[in-house]
């Protein structure tokens, strides 16, 4: 056994068939591998008389496809010492599944009704945390269409769609074109056949999905709690277009979560600002997404139900005072803090598999880690200040929850 | 990117996991999830109360929902999954309704359930004492030894002056036709000289018959009939005389001959014993 480390040089290849899915592959000679297919059927594909479907499917990884049944699935998978998942990650983008899962799913009628339960489970957890529900109320107020369809599926559909919604929507959106099939830690030619021979079934664009209409809206929703969450954003950049790293640095400048487990965040110009308006506990951070045709960017902050007007005011204030200068400090630590970021989502097989995926469905070709650290540093305070200035003369939407009594409505900030 | 923790076993799919974190690596919430029945009852809500502990609660980015079977661990509920069983078929009517107290029809309940106990109890205790002796006078002188018991004797047979022995439980009895005469004299006996005194009409139903068992009350011997001093039986053995009434009058027997249990049906039959 050598002493020496030896750097093995690490392939990404990506290929695109003519059927148009997009094969990506990287050799990271590890010992255990990674397979996504990602597909663009999320959520924001739902129409009106199928809302839930996505979120069915989502349940439906591991029941009965045409070659293996539900238990044979489970059981295979874990006597190789496998995982099996899917995951609604953003709005569009979405979905992981096997081959098997992916093309020849059955969903008979009594394993689909038996997903009811698993619904109603993931809705209660899913309502255990408000930030959840902001965040979808959000999208359902800043969207017209698409976007503000919610990852969960409805309170009057919970055990009305059934295995033709679900057969329907594969065959409408599961199509070729729009599949990314990405592997780590596998041979690329050994995918590209796997690809060839497998992942034809439905060739075509499938149902075309409307571009996403903002329209700036406000969802308040007055319960009981004594913390009021509340978030505040304008459209932001899609991704693609040279505004989303400017977006992304902004958020940084701003402040974007704790890096270190206790402190003050001193970092954070968020949390700087709001402290010196507030003595009680709060929290704040800059709020960014980028999805395939809109985002969203702004600020989401926690507090006090007496003191929520003067925190978001704060907090507004705080991104008013960027857009009119950034100096280079700041400028230089952002930029540091999201290489930092990023960088570390990759340091995980499934961080690294979901970043592979996203952008060969989105573009068709992979970033290295390298470009996208040169694409960030190449980011100026005049960027950022307009990103910033976006926001601010943006039209607003809002989406609050708790006791509302001290919170302001959109127009107010 | 924003994700909660639920966890769950492989097989369970009630508790198939739901993967979203809160902000960051740094900070993960991981709700317990109860399912019972048709309810899903979650965890109350961890409480905010400081700067630290909402430091990094606030979302970042849109939220990543995963389902997966073998997530990252378990965290197995066991106890979680297993049904409860509707017991409200068993359970008394007053007893059905889980939010009631229990207390204000325990009275009316114990009152019926010692009530029945007891009676119960009580109605055991006889049905135990009837089986019992039944069980235990089965061991008791079967029919056919009973019926040996008694001898039915017909009595025109036996002429006036005349004693008949016949063989009952393995003793002889004596029945004598008494004439006139002699039950005179036994009538006419005082008291006085007797060693064991009865009057006649104590010994006899029918002052015609007289019905002994021929036994000597001395040593057991067989007295002879018609014999002795004293117009009766005398015993061989010892010299004892009885008179025609049966009582000894002379010798070492101490008490008069037996005279058993008999009842006449009609004029002509005895049935003894």
């Amino acid at each position: 056994i050598s002493m020496y480390c030896y750097k093995l040089p690490v392939k990404c290849c990506v290929t695109k068939l003519p059927s148009g899915l997009v094969i990506a592959s990287l050799d990271n000679y590890s010992p255990a591998s990674r397979i996504g297919v990602f597909v663009k059927a999320g959520c924001r594909y739902e129409s009106p008389d199928n809302q839930g479907v996505t979120h069915l499917l989502r349940l439906a990884a591991n029941l009965t496809t045409k070659g293996a049944s539900a238990f044979r699935i489970c059981r295979g998978v874990e006597a190789v010492g496998g995982s099996l998942g899917s995951v609604s990650v953003i709005y569009d983008t979405v979905m992981e599944y096997l081959i098997n899962v992916t093309t020849a799913p059955e969903f008979r009628p009594w394993e689909v009704s038996d997903l009811t339960s698993r619904v109603k489970m993931d809705r209660a957890l899913a309502a255990q945390s408000p930030q959840m529900g902001v965040i979808e109320g959000l999208h359902g107020a800043a969207y017209k269409n698409t976007l503000s369809n919610s990852l969960y599926c409805p309170d009057y559909m919970v055990g009305h769609v059934d295995a033709d919604h679900m057969h329907n929507f594969i065959q409408n959106n599961f199509t070729s074109a729009r599949m990314a099939l990405v592997g780590l830690g596998v041979d690329h030619d050994v995918l590209k056949q796997v690809g060839e021979q497998f992942l034809n079934i439905r060739s075509g664009m499938g149902t075309a999905g409307t571009k996403a209409q903002y329209r700036g809206g406000e969802v308040r929703v007055q319960n009981g709690s004594s913390l009021v969450h509340s978030a505040v954003v304008s459209e932001g950049a899609a991704v693609g277009t040279d505004e989303v790293m400017a977006f992304s640095v902004l958020q940084h400048v701003l402040g974007a979560g704790p890096h270190i487990k206790r402190g003050s965040n001193s970092t954070s110009k968020l949390i700087q600002g709001v402290a010196k308006a507030t003595a009680d506990p709060f929290d704040a951070s800059a709020f960014n997404v980028n999805y395939s045709d809109s985002g969203l960017f702004g600020v989401y902050t926690i507090s006090q139900s007496a003191a929520a007007g003067d925190v978001i005011k704060a907090a507004i204030g705080q991104v008013k005072a960027v857009a009119s200068g950034v100096s280079e400090a700041d400028l230089t630590r952002a930029k540091t803090q999201l290489k930092a970021e990023y960088l570390m989502s990759l340091e995980s097989s499934e961080g690294l598999l979901d970043a592979m995926g996203s952008q060969a469905l989105a573009r068709g070709v992979y970033h290295s880690p390298e470009a996208i650290a040169q694409m960030i540093d190449s980011v100026s305070a005049t960027d950022v200040a307009n990103a910033a200035n976006k926001f601010v003369s943006g039209k607003k939407s809002m989406a609050s929850s708790g006791n509302l009594v001290k919170t302001p409505f959109v127009d107010e900030i | 990117m924003m994700s909660l923790a639920a966890r769950s076993g492989a097989f369970s799919p009630y508790l198939q996991a739901t993967n979203y974190a809160v902000a960051g690596p740094l900070k993960a919430l991981i709700p317990g999830v109860v399912v019972k029945g048709e309810k899903v009852l979650v965890d109350t809500k961890k409480p905010f109360l400081t700067r630290e502990s909402l430091n990094g609660q606030s979302p970042k980015t849109g939220p990543a929902v995963s389902v997966s079977i073998n997530a990252k661990a378990a965290v197995r509920f066991a106890h979680t999954d297993i049904k409860v069983p509707d017991f409200s078929d068993y359970r008394r009517p007053e007893l059905l309704d889980p939010n009631k107290s229990s207390q204000e029809s325990s009275e009316s309940r114990k009152t019926f359930s010692y009530l029945v106990t007891g009676a119960t109890a009580v109605v055991g205790v006889y049905t135990a004492k009837t089986v019992a002796t039944q069980f235990i006078s089965s061991m008791s002188a079967s029919a056919d030894v009973l019926a040996m018991s008694k001898i039915e004797v017909k009595l025109g047979e036996i002429p006036e002056g005349k004693n008949m022995t016949f063989k009952w439980r393995g003793k002889p009895l004596f029945i004598r036709h008494r004439t006139e005469k002699e039950i005179a004299t036994e009538e006419a006996v005082d008291m006085a000289v007797l060693r064991d005194p009865q009057h006649d009409k104590d010994r006899v139903a029918k002052p015609k018959w007289i019905i002994v068992i021929g036994v000597c009350t001395h040593l057991g011997c067989v007295p002879i009939a018609n014999a002795g001093d004293y117009g009766g039986y005398y015993c061989p053995c010892h010299g004892s005389h009885y008179d025609a009434s049966g009582r000894i009058r002379k010798g070492p027997a101490p008490l008069n001959l037996e005279v058993p249990y008999y009842e006449f049906p009609d004029e002509d039959t005895v049935i003894v014993g």
